[in-house]
């Protein structure tokens, strides 16, 4: 009885929203810790204190918000926290520090390419966006790579070091494939602009 | 394509110019890094309001009435500030230009004393989002807005103007008639007049000149976007005021909020850590915001955070200018006489325009035109209703070497010279002879890199790829301003090491951590100095925030130089460190200090190097204090000329679309001393998005008709990303030598100066034809080349 009439209190409540981050179940009560405009990288930032993911552009210009739902890249600055129900969201806190991207992204220093980060605020987007090609294409094109993140803004210009390391972390064997690869010109002509 | 080539250092060290990650590669590349947004969530801050400005619709108005009431009867509204409370209302009018992050320096000694055009928070709007009126501080940010709504504003709507040359003309809005009756800057006590170079007699040079050039190059207002937006959290609780920010100067910023609110100094506090990119941005923490979020935190007792959107992080911009470069000399290439003219486009409030357009330019003037007998410069900074014009990476030198590139390359041409073989007769140094060393190695190595002597052909007469594209190449120079003799200006330089007795080091040698690098270096520079330690980078602890209450003075993250500054001092402090643990091994080895030596972490007798004791041991046996040694010296003043840079492009131009696509670049820049490597390379590379984001795609954009911006968003102000960008080689050379232990020179300001304009020049070697002004989009291409009438503007109503 008990039970029932605090259904009934409940009733016309919304259930709460669940959202695996980074392996744990987190639930958020509809008018209390969520709201329907509120965005992901909010809940993910303000309410989880997940801060490795950057709100820069807050309109999915730039990509310094991804995060990975299910596997896959998303920006979580325009997906809704709700739209996050029952799914599973991987940000930067979620990976080892020795993942093979977050080593390689550290470790660039090789000459001719720069360093892969300068000052570090696109530099989790980027992994991220990184992971999530590489669950798509484990062995990316230099080419791939470049289209695969162009989604993504460094304003310092890190573009070659940044490329180099995810040809690093990708296992290929950049000698094979052509020392200087990451500088070769494009085959194709490259996109005007951003996507 | 040439497998990379690492740079050859001219003295091999252990650490100092070594190719190596950044000491912050792992806390950043992991996500642990924490920036100023980071560092002020609410859950850190319970207590914290979030503030909210009021921002102007209108290019030019001002307010006749404004009633706040609505606002602070919503639910969550805190407190209101308007321009009619006394708090607001008393403070100093202002200028975000106080310093150019060189020195600290008091109101009255700000670098543009001249121009306090700014009110913080007054009832003037100058231009289309100016901050005016009133501020809110409320539980969230969505009331915050929602506040802002709800106060209603009274305007006055006034005539604005946003073309310099327009605003020079008489009937023109005038924008700060107190200041600049006809909107053009007059005459101040650091640019100097209108005509602010005269030296020789130019017009005498152009009539004995037997051949002159004469063009025009128009610079536009690139912005920095910096990802981090402006973001502050002030909490003023009693007397004391502390706040954590992402400014990049912690010194200027305590300076600035003491001075304009009437503060001791030892009653503000002004954190910094890690910053999302510097660029210039904002200056250097002058800015009215950190006042009135300091304001409404002591109205409200509560901890304040004020941050940016990214809309309103387009908050200053580049100097737009448009010069006019003449030029004249012999048959033989000798050139006699330069004239150079700029307007320049200020925006809303002056700021940093004199930098651009008289202070820069003067510094050039010393250096690369030292050897020119007659140089007339003139410029007028003009005010408009647009995006006030601020810092930029290159302030002054990027706009200058849009003409200065363009009009050696046309006498190049006219003379029937190679413009290198032009560049090499004419520039150096007041302090060198001609041919430049270092303008040679840059231009000799950028040549042989980029293929010029295979790929160079007269204008527009190369070959044709694809039916309808061509391609061309071309470079330009510049001298570096970031040599140790001037840095002077800041004064001393100090920093603190200290060795504890288990041999780990502790550093304080602060500068904020905005991604250039510094940090990387002085840590090296600290490992290099204390090498008799046999200690690592890895044994040295170093400041990753910047803390006015515990740091030293910090070094501010201008000019590139910061790379080596603070390494300069650290070698002195180490021979101090060295001399210390001497005098303590001494007592416990029975011997006189001078009589021993320290290396690889071992104290000897310099007569019998085999026995000594660890300096582990000297702390161990001894009284296990740590050596602390701090000292500060100011930069050497020594007039050691400055070193070259330059930037050769490789581009294809389709002469269909007019599309340009820059296929490579080499960047140059001779460093005295190349401080490390893979930072310095990272530089060079990095600079380039910028400079190839301004040469071609990136321009704010304004409805000319309504006189507000269009495109303060990424998606409308186009940074290039990975797929734009094209091959890069960065190049890294040691020719010329500044003054100390290392004698560098900063680089990475300079990267983006010579970008537009080795694009253009090598666009006008693939097309024939020039485009004069940047962006170079492709509506200008086809329009230059004669495939359409009239370039797409606004058209006469």
């Amino acid at each position: 009885m008990v039970a029932r009439s605090g259904k009934q209190a409940c009733k016309g409540k919304k259930p709460p929203v669940k959202i695996k981050v980074n392996g744990q179940w987190h639930e958020f009560e509809p008018g209390r810790d969520i709201e329907p405009a509120m965005t992901l990288s909010f809940l993910l930032r303000e309410k989880l204190g997940y801060t490795g993911l950057k709100v820069a552009c807050d309109e999915g210009a730039c990509g310094a918000c991804t995060v990975l739902m299910d596997g896959k890249a998303i920006l979580s600055c325009m997906t809704l926290a709700a739209q996050a129900h029952g799914h599973e969201i991987l940000t930067i806190e979620g990976l080892r520090e020795d993942d093979p991207l977050i080593q390689a992204f550290a470790k660039q220093c090789e000459p001719g390419y720069g360093t892969a980060l300068q000052c570090g605020f696109c530099t989790p987007g980027f992994v991220m966006a990184a992971k999530g090609l590489l669950h798509e294409n484990p062995k990316p094109t230099l080419g791939e790579i470049k289209e695969g993140l162009s989604g993504n803004i460094c304003r310092c210009g890190c573009y070659a070091g940044i490329a180099r390391a995810v040809q690093h972390a990708s296992h290929l064997d950049c000698v094979a494939e052509g020392e200087g690869a990451v500088h070769s010109p494009r085959k194709s002509a490259p996109k005007g602009g951003k996507p | 394509m040439t497998p990379p080539r690492p740079y050859k250092p001219r003295v091999p060290r252990k650490f100092i110019g070594a190719y190596r990650p950044r000491i912050d590669a792992l806390e950043k590349a992991s996500g642990r890094a924490e920036f100023a947004d980071d560092l002020t969530l609410k859950s850190r801050f319970p207590g914290m309001l979030y503030a909210k400005v009021l921002r102007s619709p209108y290019a030019h108005a001002r307010i006749k009435s404004l009633d706040a009431e609505p606002a602070r009867l919503l639910p969550g509204v805190k407190a209101v500030l308007t321009y009619k409370d006394p708090e607001l209302s008393s403070l100093k009018p202002t200028s975000a230009g106080w310093t150019d992050g060189v020195d600290t320096v008091s109101y009255e000694r700000m670098m543009w004393g001249h121009f306090r055009d700014r009110r913080v928070l007054g009832d003037h709007a100058c231009w289309a989002t100016d901050e005016v009126g009133a501020v809110v501080a409320a539980e969230s940010e969505q009331i915050a807005e929602e506040a802002l709504k709800l106060i209603e504003v009274e305007w006055e709507v006034l005539p604005f103007v946003l073309d310099p040359l327009e605003a020079m003309k008489p009937g023109a809005p005038i924008i700060h008639p107190e200041i600049a009756p006809r909107n053009i800057l007059p005459k101040d006590a650091v640019g100097g007049k209108d005509v602010f170079v005269d030296k020789g007699d130019a017009d005498k040079g152009f009539a004995q000149a037997d051949v002159v050039v004469e063009a025009v190059s128009v610079h536009h207002n690139a912005t920095q976007a910096s990802l981090d937006n402006w973001c502050c959290l002030v909490d003023w609780k009693s007397d004391k005021l502390t706040v954590l920010s992402n400014s990049y100067e912690a010194d200027q910023s305590r300076m600035h909020i003491s001075q304009m609110l009437d503060l001791p100094i030892n009653k503000v506090r002004v954190i910094s850590s890690y910053v999302g990119g510097q660029f210039g941005r904002g200056d250097t923490g002058d800015q009215p915001f950190f006042l009135f979020t300091a304001l409404l935190s002591k109205k409200t007792g509560r901890p304040v955070k004020f941050k940016h959107s990214r809309r309103e992080s387009f908050h200053d911009s580049r100097q737009p200018a448009i010069y006019t470069g003449k030029v004249g000399a012999k048959k033989d290439g000798t050139i006699t006489t330069m004239y150079f003219k700029s307007i320049g486009n200020s925006g809303a409030y002056a700021d940093h325009t004199m930098f651009a357009l008289k202070f820069a330019p003067t510094e050039i003037t010393e250096a690369a035109l030292a050897h020119i007998p007659n140089v007339r410069m003139e410029s007028y900074g003009v005010y408009t209703n647009k995006l006030p014009a601020c810092m930029m990476r290159g302030v002054g030198n990027s706009q200058f070497n849009l003409i200065f590139g363009h009009v050696v390359d046309m006498l190049a041409e006219k003379l029937g010279m190679d413009p290198m073989d032009l560049a090499l007769k004419n520039f150096g140094h007041e302090w060198g002879g001609l041919p430049d060393k270092s303008l040679a190695a840059v231009l000799r190595e950028g040549a042989q890199r980029i293929g010029w002597s295979a790929k160079r052909h007269k204008p527009g007469a190369g070959p044709i790829h694809d039916r309808v594209k061509k391609r061309g190449v071309g470079f330009s120079f510049h001298p570096a301003w970031h040599a140790e003799w001037q840095e002077a200006r800041r004064g001393e330089i100090r920093v603190r090491i200290t060795v504890n007795p288990d041999c780990s080091v502790s550093l304080d040698a602060p500068t904020i951590e905005t991604g250039t690098g510094s940090n990387t270096c002085n840590v090296l520079g600290c490992a290099e100095a204390l090498g008799f330690l046999g200690i690592t980078p890895g044994d040295i602890a170093w400041p990753h925030t910047v803390d006015t209450e515990t740091s030293l003075k910090d070094c501010v993250q201008t000019d590139s130089a910061v790379s080596y500054l603070q390494s300069e001092v650290l070698a002195h402090a180490a021979r101090e460190v060295k001399k210390r643990l001497q005098e303590k091994a001494a007592k416990l080895m029975k011997a006189e200090p001078e009589d021993l030596d320290i290396a690889g972490g071992r104290v000897f007798r310099k007569a019998a190097p085999g026995k000594g004791m660890s300096v582990r041991d000297v702390f161990r046996k001894g009284d296990m204090l740590p050596v602390v040694v701090e000292i500060g010296r100011p930069p050497n003043a020594e007039k050691t000329g400055v070193p070259y840079i330059a930037n050769f492009a490789e581009v294809e131009v389709d002469t269909s679309t007019g599309r340009v696509q820059v296929l490579k670049l080499v960047v140059l820049n001779d460093c005295g001393t190349v401080m490390y490597a893979s930072g310095a390379e990272a530089q060079q590379i990095g600079g380039q998005v910028m400079g190839v984001g301004e040469a071609l795609t990136e321009e704010i954009i304004y409805d000319e008709a309504a006189g507000v911006p269009l495109n303060f968003n990424w998606i409308d102000y186009k940074i290039p990303t990975m797929a734009d960008m094209p091959d890069i080689e960065p190049t890294l050379l040691e020719v010329w030598r500044g003054a100390g232990e290392y004698g560098a020179c900063g680089i990475g300001e300079g990267t983006v100066t010579c970008t537009p304009r080795a694009v253009l020049n090598a666009i006008y070697n693939a097309i024939g034809v020039r485009v004069d002004d940047i962006p170079v989009k492709p509506e200008k291409v086809l329009r230059a080349l004669g495939s359409v009438k009239k370039l797409m503007t606004h058209t006469e109503p």
